[in-house]
């Protein structure tokens, strides 16, 4: 077997490991989307197989069940608020930190990168007790502010690693051009920087539109829970059947899939520019 | 994430600010007051979301506040009480056994990225399916994979189908199994994440230092080893920080939705724990005392990584 050969059959094997690992990430979802179209009954007979026929009443009822137009709002409202508050702080934060003469610089942001190693979990009660007494408890801020609060220390490092990127020398020529600071943030490094805060707000609105533990606490039961905790509690309904729970979990993920689908390449071409360091 | 390949070294000296310029300029005063007013938000979130609840926590874990009733000042009996207590010792073997697999978490989207590098066709068909599970909130994933899983669900069935029926089990229902299922549903659902950061970073390797590589007579592995991976060092590092501080969190919404943090106490992780205590049990005192100690466990794995990426955020470019 001369080389040539040895180099197709790797090529083939390649293709096959990679062919193996996409149906494992994809099978689950599709699995769901074939189950959320099938009848209570077929799913029943047959929970594996293609549905005999296909319908969307399940996604009807759950819709009816969930207040899914409430839910969807309230989770576009925090994620959205959340995303911006965090990113525009962070920018602050970074300029100030890596473009200013501005002592205690480097103790701000190890105090905000430091607390990245405070999950939510292990300060969720005193967190309740804090937002309820701030009364934002089952408040769209109290969530809003709680996301941004989360989302900072990554954030922070990393457009403060790409800021650091930018020669003083621009900034200089900017200030002897008269721009002021604000100008110079927002004119000229968010613009450069605008890869590392396309992925960075991506990644933001995944994580808060799909996170649980804070809206369970801070929204609770209240009307202004979101999509997920909504989804959790339809999940917990005794009398809920397999197809209804699958549309309802459809419904959840499509605006997140939607967001990542049509961003993609904003997505991976920040991951490349800001490439991990 | 900063673009520079340089290697990381010596990041401390490079620190030290030049002499100090003891005579001040004018302006610098008006910079020093425009520096406050920028990063005020941020401390203020930082503050009153994260270090003013730890510290709250900190007072909380020492009083025994159980019910609705009032609370009064225990001293450290809530932690002598965790010594005792095997659902809390539980909790945290488990939480060890989640970390031995962080190397897995590391290896295995690294070989994935290699892979889809090579540019075989298809490759960003590839590339855009296999950070999928990663939208999906975990929650979402948790109760899917409550079907993928059951006993007669799908992944049994392919088992059987294959011939490999001794391997169909209950997957939720066993002391290692569940606990085993949990973190490789993590794992698919987090996977894709790590895949996009590594290509991140394989995408900064100079064509031009492979094709040297190359040239000089470098094999395949060769170059892996010798080229690839010490200049894919640094995105190696950001991408086990991420693990290491996020593997135990990332785990709650799937006990929440798959296991509860059954069967007995088999996938009973402390995140899980500080909720049940605080919420369900109304034992707010204990709660926050098994809170600290799972602030104390994270920040121990994790404090290397907030060292390296101080001095990667605070280091000027060569």
């Amino acid at each position: 077997m001369n080389p040539r050969h040895f180099a197709r059959i790797g090529r083939y094997l390649l293709t096959f490991a990679l062919v193996v690992v996409a149906v494992a990430a994809i099978y689950p979802l599709l699995f769901t989307v074939v189950s959320s179209v099938k009848t209570q009954s077929g799913f029943a007979d047959d929970p594996l197989g293609l549905p005999a026929g296909i319908t969307f009443e399940n996604y009807l009822e759950a819709f009816r069940r969930m207040d899914m137009p409430r839910l969807l709002l309230n989770s576009l409202v925090t994620t959205l608020g959340g995303l911006v508050l965090s990113v525009l702080a962070a920018l602050l934060v970074a300029y100030a930190v890596t473009k200013l003469r501005f002592r205690g610089g480097k103790v701000v942001f190890l105090l905000i990168i430091v607390t990245l190693t405070i999950p939510s979990q292990a300060i969720i009660y005193p967190l309740y007790q804090t937002v309820l007494d701030l009364g934002m408890s089952g408040q769209y801020q109290g969530l809003i502010l709680a996301y941004a609060a989360f989302g900072l220390p990554l954030g922070t490092y990393q457009l403060a690693g790409y800021f650091q990127q930018v020669p003083d020398e621009l900034i200089e020529a900017a200030r002897v051009d008269g721009a002021g600071h604000l100008t110079i943030l927002f004119r000229l490094l968010a613009p450069i920087a605008t890869p590392a805060i396309a992925a960075l707000a991506i990644f933001n609105f995944v994580w808060m539109w799909n996170d649980l533990l804070l809206p369970l606490v801070i929204m609770g039961g209240s009307d202004s829970k979101t999509l997920m905790v909504g989804v959790s509690l339809l999940s917990g309904q005794y009398d809920v059947s397999v197809p209804l729970v699958s549309a309802g979990l459809i419904v959840a993920l499509l605006p997140v899939l939607i967001v990542y689908l049509v961003f993609q390449r904003q997505l991976v071409s920040g991951a490349l520019a800001g490439s991990g360091k | 994430m900063t673009i520079s390949t340089a290697p990381v070294s010596d990041p401390v000296a490079t620190d030290a600010p030049p002499a100090p310029t003891r005579r001040r300029r004018p302006g610098h005063a008006r910079e020093w007051w425009l520096g406050a007013v920028l990063v005020l938000p941020a401390v203020v979130l930082a503050v009153l979301f994260k270090l003013v609840p730890l510290v709250r926590g900190v007072v909380t874990s020492f009083e025994s506040s159980s019910g609705f009733g009032g609370s009064e000042f225990a001293g450290a009996d809530n932690y002598t009480r965790m010594f005792d207590d095997p659902m809390v010792l539980t909790s945290f073997r488990n939480a060890l056994l989640v970390v031995a697999t962080l190397p897995v978490w590391i290896v295995l989207p690294l070989i994935l990225a290699l892979l889809i590098h090579q540019r075989s066709p298809g490759w960003k068909f590839f590339r855009a399916v296999y950070f999928v599970p990663y939208t999906i909130a975990p929650i979402v994933v948790g109760i899917m994979f409550r079907q993928i899983l059951a006993p007669d669900g799908p992944l049994n069935a392919l088992l059987r189908f294959v011939g490999l029926q001794p391997l169909a089990i209950e997957w939720l229902n066993g002391r290692y199994s569940a606990l085993f299922s949990l973190v490789a549903v993590a794992l698919w659902s987090f996977f894709g994440l790590g895949v996009m950061t590594y290509l991140a970073g394989l995408a900064t390797i100079p064509e031009e230092t492979l094709e040297a590589a190359y040239l000089d007579g470098a094999g395949f592995f060769r170059r892996l080893w010798s080229v690839v991976v010490p200049m894919l060092r640094p995105t190696v590092a950001y991408w086990s920080v991420l693990c290491a501080s996020g593997v135990l969190i990332w785990l709650f919404p799937l006990i929440y939705a798959l296991t509860q943090g059954g069967p007995g106490d088999a996938t009973m992780l402390p995140e899980y724990l500080v909720f049940l205590t605080t919420f369900q049990f109304l034992d707010r005192g204990y709660g926050s005392a098994i809170g600290i100690a799972l602030f104390v466990f994270v920040a121990v794995l994790s404090i290397f990584s907030v060292r390296h990426m101080f001095t990667e955020g605070t280091r000027k470019p060569r």
